[in-house]
């Protein structure tokens, strides 16, 4: 059986936030959602401050309360540990975002099409000419299709207004055999991601070699995401800055 | 001379005042219906609800809150009704009616607010049916609220009034054959009397723990989540039941005295000895509310864990402090009220009246504060607080509900007496000239 799982190793992590972006680009999320956010912390006063930074996606729990709550089983966990929400049949109650003690979910307020990035009018005819009429973002065709045994609608986001998203360990790449965006973005590979069960994965070898530590442990959720390195996160630390999006 | 029989309290008759009533409940309803298309179409950006976590925002906002309010409504009139019925009190059976038109209407209009809140609402309601799982919190609200609850109060409704409806069926009115459908071949003889009343008594008996079990689904849909400080404790379930009962009785009481106003020669039907009984309940209920929240606020105030404190102190002098303590202001004010008149053995309707709106307004901040300020400023992580505010759409919409049930109420009242006619009858029976 496979069993997946990522570890964060917060002692590589250099707070790029080049993660974020690419599980923007890769999974079609709207504007102001970070499935993968790295929070980037100050602690202490001026001059005597240490920034430190901290990954969070969706920690895939194997007790996940996110679950226990959806009252459609909209949210599921598969086999392999990976906790998705099956676009078609969440009915919107958002429930699941306030069972989830990590704040991962992001539900779609308005139609998907409206709440993308804005940046430049891609319907001015200067710009048409260049693009051919395409209004990016670009999205992956994998992201409509149905995964797993179950056949169902889990991957990527901004399919529909009303419904639920979060992040899905890149649900369509892994069954393809390739690693999350994120993971395979990290400039310096702070993430890494594998299978448990197969003991020769780097994602094995890396628990069995590092103490690890996981977020939240008081809330009895069993992550499956392991922490290495660094310090759980503590109310004395601030945001360095908020996320800028109109939402 | 003979005798004619023609309804009574004003049934079929519309007068002046109640076309005023409807009209304008109506406009109020449909401005709520129009917006809540709006909101339909563009999705619920137009509410002030946003993403919890790195958008700062509420993503339950005045919708469940108000989901949370009408449905503890519901709960006192069908347990008041209950038990008058067991006990044999006969100073209730007045409004015993009224108490399970609250009961039904707030119940519907509750329910129509979890649709409402749905980010897909007609999925909703099939998904709900194809794939309901019992393991969620909601279940409870589903099945034993929305099918238990109100099938019960409907079926209570039904029953109840029975024995008036044969007897409104014998007299010719353009509503007879509602009220010959609604008594159903019910003849009131000696035998079908002692059955209704034998039904009547085991129905009540059944029907209150189980809407108090129901009922408590809805506080622990807050109280199971272990991931939510302020949310996560015991004591959601029966402060729940705490707050419903004494917002319920306090609606009660205001459309008890509106029916009365309104009634006029009838409104004699409603006695005192109907204000010192919901008065004396609403004092009950409103003493155990605000021990309840004493201990609470005992607590935080000695004792915060770690995540609770940013909450508490968002509370009680953050941006919540002035809903934290006007409503406790207001329920310690309604409660000094109802004191007072206790003590002094006299019930004036009056203050009867400003003590139920004070409690019932200090309900709804309640309710607010156990909905909102846990997803602003109780993330387990350390995120920004955040901040939510309803727009006009959400208070248009929830006036809309509001304006829903009163209607109902307002037509139910013109196609069946709304206090029950039992032994009264011969006063309903007007001399007319042969
Ligand atoms: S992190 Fe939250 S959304 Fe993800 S599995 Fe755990 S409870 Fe569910
Ligand atoms: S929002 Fe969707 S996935 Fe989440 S609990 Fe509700 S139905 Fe389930």
């Amino acid at each position: 059986m496979t069993r997946y799982a990522m570890a964060v190793d917060l002692d590589l992590c250099q707070g790029c936030r080049g993660c974020m972006v690419a599980c923007k680009v890769e999974n079609n999320t709207v504007e102001g959602n970070f499935w993968m956010y790295v929070f980037r912390f100050e602690a202490g006063t001026y001059p005597d401050t240490k920034i430190t930074f901290l990954p969070r996606p969706c920690q895939h729990c194997d007790n996940a309360p996110c679950v226990k709550v959806c009252p459609v089983g909209a949210r599921f966990k598969r086999e392999d540990g990976l906790v998705l929400t099956d676009a078609d049949r969440c009915i919107g109650c958002r429930y699941c975002e306030l069972a989830c003690p990590y704040g991962v979910n992001y539900f779609n307020w308005q139609k998907p099409e409206k709440a993308q990035y804005a940046i430049v009018d891609w319907r001015d005819e200067s710009i048409e000419s260049v693009t051919g009429g395409l209004i990016p973002p670009y999205k992956n065709p994998d992201l409509d299709e149905l995964w797993g045994d179950e056949q169902r609608r889990t991957a990527g986001g901004g399919h529909a207004k009303g419904v639920m998203e979060k992040c899905t360990f890149c649900v369509h790449r892994v069954e393809k055999g390739l690693e999350p965006a994120c993971v395979d973005s990290c400039p310096t590979n702070a993430l890494v991601f594998g299978d448990l069960d197969d003991p020769d994965t780097p994602m094995s070898r890396y628990l069995r070699e590092n103490r690890t530590w996981q977020l939240l442990e008081e809330a009895g959720t069993r992550p499956r995401v392991y922490y290495v390195g660094g310090t759980p996160p503590t109310r004395h630390q601030t945001e360095i800055e908020r996320p800028k999006a109109t939402v | 001379m003979k005798v004619e029989k023609s309804l009574p309290q004003g049934v079929g008759k519309f007068t002046p005042g109640w076309i005023v009533f409807i009209a304008v409940a109506m406009v109020v309803l449909i401005i709520g219906v129009l917006a809540y298309l709006y909101e339909a179409n563009m999705g619920l950006i137009v509410t002030g609800m946003a993403n919890i976590g790195t958008q700062g925002g509420a993503t339950w906002g005045l919708y469940v809150v108000m989901v949370e309010y009408f449905i503890g409504v519901s709960l006192a009139g069908i347990v008041l009704v209950a038990f008058a019925h067991v006990f044999d009190i006969k100073a209730l059976r007045a409004i015993s009616r009224l108490a399970l038109l609250l009961t039904t209407c707030s119940l519907m209009v509750g329910l129509l607010a979890v649709l409402i809140d749905l980010g897909t609402p007609i999925r909703g309601i099939i998904n709900m049916i194809l794939y309901v799982r019992p393991q969620s919190p909601f279940f409870g609200t589903f099945t034993l609220v929305a099918v238990g609850v109100l099938l019960s109060s409907l079926m209570y409704l039904y029953l109840d009034g029975r024995r008036d409806a044969a007897y409104l069926a014998d007299i010719d009115s353009g509503l007879r054959w509602y009220h010959r459908l609604w008594a159903a071949g019910y003849g009131d003889t000696q035998a079908e009397q002692e059955r209704h009343r034998r039904t009547m008594f085991w129905l009540s008996i059944l029907i209150v723990p189980f809407v108090i079990v129901a009922l408590s689904t809805e506080g622990l849909v807050f109280g199971i989540q272990v991931g939510r400080p302020g949310w996560f404790g015991a004591l959601q379930a029966p402060d729940f039941i705490i707050l419903a009962a004494a917002s319920g009785l306090a609606n009660l009481i205001v459309l008890t005295a509106i029916v009365r106003r309104v009634l006029k020669d009838d409104s004699t039907l409603i006695g005192p000895a109907v204000f010192k009984w919901l008065g004396g309940l609403l004092l009950a209920a409103t003493a155990a509310a605000v021990y309840l929240q004493i201990v609470e606020l005992v607590t935080m105030l000695y004792a915060t864990p770690g995540n609770e404190r940013l909450l508490a102190d968002a509370l009680l002098r953050g941006p919540y402090a002035w809903i934290f303590w006007s409503g406790l202001f207001l329920v310690v004010f309604g409660l000094t009220l109802l004191v007072t008149q206790a003590a002094r053995r006299q019930w004036s309707l009056g203050v009867l009246i400003i003590a139920s709106v004070a409690i019932s307004t200090s309900v709804v901040a309640e309710r607010y504060l156990t909905v909102i300020p846990s997803q602003t400023h109780g993330m387990m992580l350390p995120y920004e607080p955040g901040s939510y505010f309803p727009t006009w759409v959400e208070f248009a919409v929830v006036a809309g509900m509001f304006a829903l049930g009163a209607l109902l109420i307002g037509l139910f009242m013109k196609v069946f007496p709304i206090i029950p006619l039992d032994g009264k009858r011969a006063e309903q029976e007007v001399l007319v000239d042969a």
